[in-house]
């Protein structure tokens, strides 16, 4: 057999080894046995010299021509079997995706700062800062200053926490002190007024205590968000006006605002606010009582004797006040069933929101 | 206030829609707390007539009768037809008007069904007086006058069914606390003509009243009035059906005729009035000497309800020369009270000063319908009016004679309040144009004298029962909210010099909040009461920056008593709660204030505290995550977030020793400082605290001051340049003494490693004492060589390296480990 039949019989070989490979590592073997360093064709490369004169120009051409075949078929084939390994791999690699993803366990913000924040930011939103004050308060602020004068029957309806004085001051009622638990937020108002000059548009949320032993619908801890305004011109229609803003960003644009005149010593005239029933829709159901309104807040225009403590003209300024209950909110917002879940730390409850 | 309507109705038209009647109660300032309806005794009895009367087949005795009962039975056709009642009483005729109780009535256990007598079918009962509870004749049935309208039910024809609705009256409306009050607002607030209460006064005795008692107040400004009225020869009995049913209808009980008559004035006038036995305050002379004065300190005095109650100065007494009678304004003497035998009635109508009124009930816990009258002002005016009505009732109804005149002391007399309206003033306030004449209409209807005034105003004279108009603005409240609120345009102030601003505090607390939310925490609130045996029991009661307990005077329970110095006995109890209800997982913070008392000042420090638990892991293993349970180093971690969002600078964390921080286990206690102060502390709660908390452990907490992070945190950060040219990395690891600590080390490859050590970072700490020996350690660090402005070469790294190693080894005795 001619050096050349050779070559060809060896090209043929080499082809359907190729064509055989089903991996590109087999693919690889046959690459080394026959283009290596000591390959089968190689060798014919190297052994050129041995080559009779006569013939080595055609057999050089024809090995040449084969190692292209060769080379060309190597890349053809390599590529499809590296497609179909990725198919293999990519096949190998598929995941039920409805198991659980490894998710970082982030915190949760309890319900009460919830809605707190959700009121602040609703009357950032309309220009109001954000202040605050100490739960424990004096006599002063938290009732005199609001023009709720010793003896006043108004305190009556609050049942305050009494502290004892370590001032050693004796009031002139037994157990009853100067220094006491705030029962509203309201107290907030006076340090502000005292403290700063109109305009004012602030809102203060915070703790407050009153005398109610805990059942599903009393804590005698709870929070409550105050708010006044103080400024030239302002008029009982910006209070409803803020109100009903108010609503509608808190329970929706469809939730009706209702005034009801009612008495708090530091407002006048003053009123509560309902809102219409979200259950049903102010039809009358088991949730209002039949009335179609749910009670959210008291409110009213800053009564002059409140201004004149804080040395405030009444007669240049005017202004209102308000202040809601925010455990109230929640029992509207979101039904909770026993206020006393809201203190306990249970976790279950916690991580719901 | 209970408003019987029935009541309501003898002096104002009652409006007919109970629903409406009581929204514009809502709407006009007077809430309605709820509906009560009596006469519901008698559903299904109505008025009937006897159609025809049949002796019965087989009886010599009873009576087969068609009786009319309207519309209340149909028959076939629609049409009325009559029930069929066999009746065994004799004292009836066809034609007559009766009770009827059809099937379904209810008397007490006895259901009226359906039934045969004696084979004849009977569809309810003729009813006598007995069966129907209102007397005791039960000869016959009950005839009814002629005109009675058959088939009204029985209850709406008697006048026996009632609405009686439960008013929240607010403390600035006393005159709301009677009906003659509520008839004037019912009136202003639907137009509508009111009658007063009249009374007809004969005053019968010979003798004068005068000649029976005289008065004198010591102190005008605690007794601004003070009347007596005599009536003699009274019976005392029982109360006419009509009288009891009023007072009942407020909520008080049947006593005898003259304390009924007492509470009637009470309820309907809003006068409290007190009688006396005039024979049990009557000196030696035979006369009473009535002194209103203060008590003296330390008198006992037994009130009507037979408690005995210590006396202050600041309460004032009625008394005779001879002792005290009566608390005044709150409360009649056991043994002055009226009794069965009493035949002479001392009468007392007066007003007090409504704050020692206020004080000496609340001193004493006992309120009552007078003290709650007093407190709120009752109109000294009218107290003439209200003894003569309660004296012509007490002779009328227990059969007494009045003596001639009315024994007054009043030293104190009010004035109506003199007003000036400003319309243009009022409309600036309110923000609506509110016409003057609607103005003037309802403050006329409120009782108030109104004239024109200049510049757009109006002279208002306001009537004294309204001790709650003193002002202008209080007149601007009554018209708004009788002109109805609805009524005002809503609009938003228009302030230009409103900017909401947001302190750094608040910033602060945010960013404390979302990093504890990033953490995996979860927020809490917890009772700022707390027990006072609390802090001993976790063994933080040594510690001296928490002051002393803020005590409460009048707390719900023991163990709320105090107010707390600390967060964390709070979060235990959560931790237990949770722990005995099956969830074991629990992350829990709170930022909430902390008091701490300070002797002699009235007002405590109050401290703002970010305090958290972890308990332990974070989550449940799942499929392809595998928590750990929480340690001393989660904890920590957890401070390490806040000190990088805050950027606090210069943090250190110091051991706490055992005697520092007991509450702590120690070997797993620090303390936070940054900026060279104290923020807090972090470690694992002592095993023995745990367990007086019933915890299980362990349990990593934590707790910071707010105002000390606030304080030392930057509220900006200096920017440096992101690295440009390419780090080398060097591992090693020193093998060291356990006292060795992992700060000493840094610092000593830091202050080692120059301007070219970038980072330090521990991978790995590893012991084995046989291959390290006992009591040493193996610390693995990766450190990262870096240049700023160039790209280091190895020879420079392994310089720098060498000598980090050999200064780190010579300083701390480590060797490294091959």
């Amino acid at each position: 057999m001619s050096i050349q039949d050779e070559v060809m019989q060896l090209r043929d070989e080499t082809l359907a080894s190729i064509a055989a490979a089903d991996t590109t590592d087999a693919l690889e073997q046959v690459r080394v046995a026959v283009l290596g360093k000591s390959g089968t064709l190689t060798a014919y490369l190297r052994s050129m010299g041995q080559v009779p004169k006569e013939e080595r120009a055609t057999v050089g051409k024809t090995v040449n021509i084969v190692r292209g075949e060769v080379e060309h078929a190597l890349e053809h084939r390599k590529e499809d079997l590296s497609a179909s390994e990725l198919e293999a791999q990519i096949a190998a690699g598929a995941v039920d995706i409805t198991l659980p993803g490894r998710m970082q366990q982030m915190g949760t913000r309890h319900l009460i700062s919830r809605i707190t924040d959700e009121i602040a930011e609703i009357f950032h939103g309309i220009g109001y800062t954000v202040e605050s004050g100490t739960e424990i308060e004096t006599d002063y602020y938290n009732f005199e200053a609001l023009n709720t004068p010793e003896d006043h029957p108004a305190r009556g309806l609050q049942d305050t926490f009494y502290v004892v004085d370590k001032s050693g001051a004796v009031k002139a009622v037994k157990g009853e002190s100067d220094v006491l638990l705030r029962t509203q937020t309201s107290g907030v108002q006076a340090h502000v007024m005292e403290n700063q000059k109109p305009p004012i548009y602030m809102i203060a949320p915070g703790k407050v205590y009153r005398r109610d032993v805990a059942d599903p619908s009393h804590l005698p801890q709870f929070n409550q968000v105050e708010g006044l305004v103080v400024d030239k011109g302002i008029t009982f229609g910006d209070l409803k006006g803020t109100l009903e803003y108010f609503v509608k960003q808190m329970f929706g644009e469809e939730r009706k605002t209702r005034l009801r005149p009612h008495f708090f010593p530091f407002t006048e005239p003053s009123a509560e606010a309902d809102i219409s029933c979200g259950i049903c829709h102010g039809e009358g159901c088991r949730f209002c009582k039949g009335t179609g309104w749910v009670e959210v807040l008291g409110c009213g225009m800053v009564d002059p004797n409140v201004f004149a403590y804080a040395d405030i003209d009444p007669e240049v300024y005017s202004g209102f006040a308000f202040g809601m209950g925010v455990e109230r909110i929640a029992c509207l917002k979101y039904n909770v069933p026993d206020l006393r879940m809201l203190l306990n730390g249970d976790m279950r409850f916690l991580r719901q929101f | 206030m209970k408003l019987s309507t029935k009541w309501l109705s003898e002096y104002v038209n009652v409006p007919v829609g109970l629903k409406d009647f009581c929204d514009w109660l809502d709407l006009t300032g007077t809430g309605v707390e709820g509906v009560e309806e009596t006469g519901a005794q008698f559903d299904k009895v109505v008025v009937g007539q006897i159609l025809k009367k049949e002796a019965h087949p087989d009886s010599d005795h009873m009576w087969v009768c068609q009786v009319s009962v309207g519309e209340n039975n149909l028959g076939k056709d629609g049409q009325p037809e009559p029930l069929q009642i066999v009746c065994g009483a004799q004292n009836f005729n066809e034609g007559d008007k009766i009770p009827v109780a059809m099937v379904g009535a209810e008397f007490g256990d006895f259901k009226i069904k359906k039934s045969k007598l004696r084979g004849v079918t009977s569809c309810g009962m003729n009813c006598s007086e007995r069966e129907l509870g209102l007397g005791n004749n039960h000869e016959g049935i009950m005839i009814l006058p002629a005109d009675a309208p058959v088939g009204t039910p029985f209850a709406e024809y008697m006048g026996l069914s009632d609405k009686v609705i439960d008013l929240e009256i607010t403390p600035n409306r006393p005159d709301c606390l009677s009906i003659e009050g509520l008839a004037r607002e019912v009136g202003a607030m639907y137009r509508e003509k009111v009658t007063y209460p009249t009374y007809n006064l004969v005053e019968d005795a010979d003798d004068a009243t005068a000649d029976h008692v005289d008065v004198t107040i010591e102190d005008p400004e605690r007794c601004p009035r003070y009347t007596a009225r005599i009536i003699k020869d009274v019976k005392i009995g029982p109360s006419p059906d009509w009288l009891v049913e009023r007072i009942a209808s407020c909520g008080a009980r049947p006593i005898n005729n003259v304390v009924d008559i007492t509470n009637y004035v009470l309820f309907l006038l809003g006068q409290p009035l007190h009688s006396f036995d005039f024979d049990k305050v009557k000196s030696p002379d035979g006369k009473a000497h009535i002194i209103v004065r203060a008590a003296a300190d330390g008198t006992k005095f037994t009130t009507l309800d037979g408690e005995e109650r210590d006396l202050t100065s600041d309460m004032t007494v009625i008394a005779t020369p001879e002792r005290e009678v009566a608390l005044a304004g709150v409360m009649g003497g056991l043994d002055s009270e009226v009794t069965d035998g009493t035949t002479t009635i001392l009468l007392e109508a007066a007003t007090f000063s409504p704050g020692h009124t206020s004080r000496t009930s609340r001193n004493l816990g006992l309120i009552s319908e007078s003290s709650m009258r007093y407190e709120r002002k009752v109109d000294d005016r009218r107290i003439e009016r209200n003894a003569d009505f309660a004296a012509a009732l007490i002779a009328e109804l227990a059969g007494g004679t009045v003596c001639k005149g009315l024994v007054d002391e009043w030293p104190i007399q009010s004035q109506p309040a003199e007003l000036t309206f400003r319309v243009p003033r009022f409309c600036a306030m309110m923000g609506a144009d509110i016409a003057p004449s609607e103005i003037v209409d309802i403050l006329t209807r409120l009782g108030c004298e109104v004239s024109v005034g200049r510049h757009k105003s109006f002279n208002v004279v306001a009537p004294t029962y309204r001790p709650d108009l003193e002002r202008e603005i209080d007149l601007y409240e009554e018209v708004l909210r009788l002109y109805g609120m609805d009524k005002i345009p809503p609009t938003l102030p228009g302030g230009r010099e409103r900017i909401a601003r947001v302190s750094e505090t608040e910033h602060i607390v945010a960013r404390l909040h979302r990093t504890m939310s990033a953490c995996g925490l979860n927020e809490t609130q917890t009772y700022a009461f707390a027990d006072p045996k609390e802090l001993e029991k976790l063994g933080m009661d040594k510690r001296e920056d928490l002051g002393e307990a803020v005590e409460l005077i009048n707390p719900i329970n023991a163990d709320q008593s105090v107010m707390r110095q600390s967060i964390i006995p709070g979060l235990l109890d959560s931790v237990a709660y949770n722990q005995s209800h099956g969830v074991a997982d629990i992350q829990l913070y709170e930022v909430g204030n902390v008091f701490l008392g300070v002797a002699g000042k009235a007002l405590p420090r109050e401290k703002q505290r970010l305090a958290g638990v972890l308990v332990g892991k974070m989550a449940e293993k799942t499929w392809n995550t595998d928590p750990q349970p929480f340690d001393f180093f989660d904890g920590k971690g957890v401070l390490e977030a806040v000190i990088r969002e805050l950027a606090l600078p210069k943090v250190r964390f110091k051991v706490l020793e055992a005697d520092e921080a007991p509450w702590l286990q120690p070997g797993r206690a620090a303390q936070l400082n940054a900026a060279g102060a104290v923020i807090g502390w972090v470690g694992e709660i002592h095993p023995l605290a745990a367990k007086a908390f019933e915890v299980n452990g362990p349990v990593v907490a934590f707790e910071l001051d707010v105002e000390a992070l606030v304080k030392a945190a930057q509220p900006a950060r200096d920017f440096v340049d992101v690295p440009e040219f390419p780090p080398v990395t060097m591992d090693v690891a020193f093998v060291v003494d356990e006292a060795v600590t992992h700060e000493m080390l840094v610092q000593r490859m830091k202050s080692a490693g120059g301007k070219l050590l970038d980072t330090v970072e521990l991978f790995d700490v590893y012991r084995d004492e046989q291959r390290l020996g006992a009591g040493k350690k193996s610390m693995a660090y990766k450190l990262v060589y870096r240049a700023a402005d160039r790209t280091l070469t190895s020879q420079e790294v392994d310089k720098a390296h060498e000598k980090l190693v050999k200064k780190v080894c010579g300083a701390t005795g480590a060797e490294i480990r091959g």
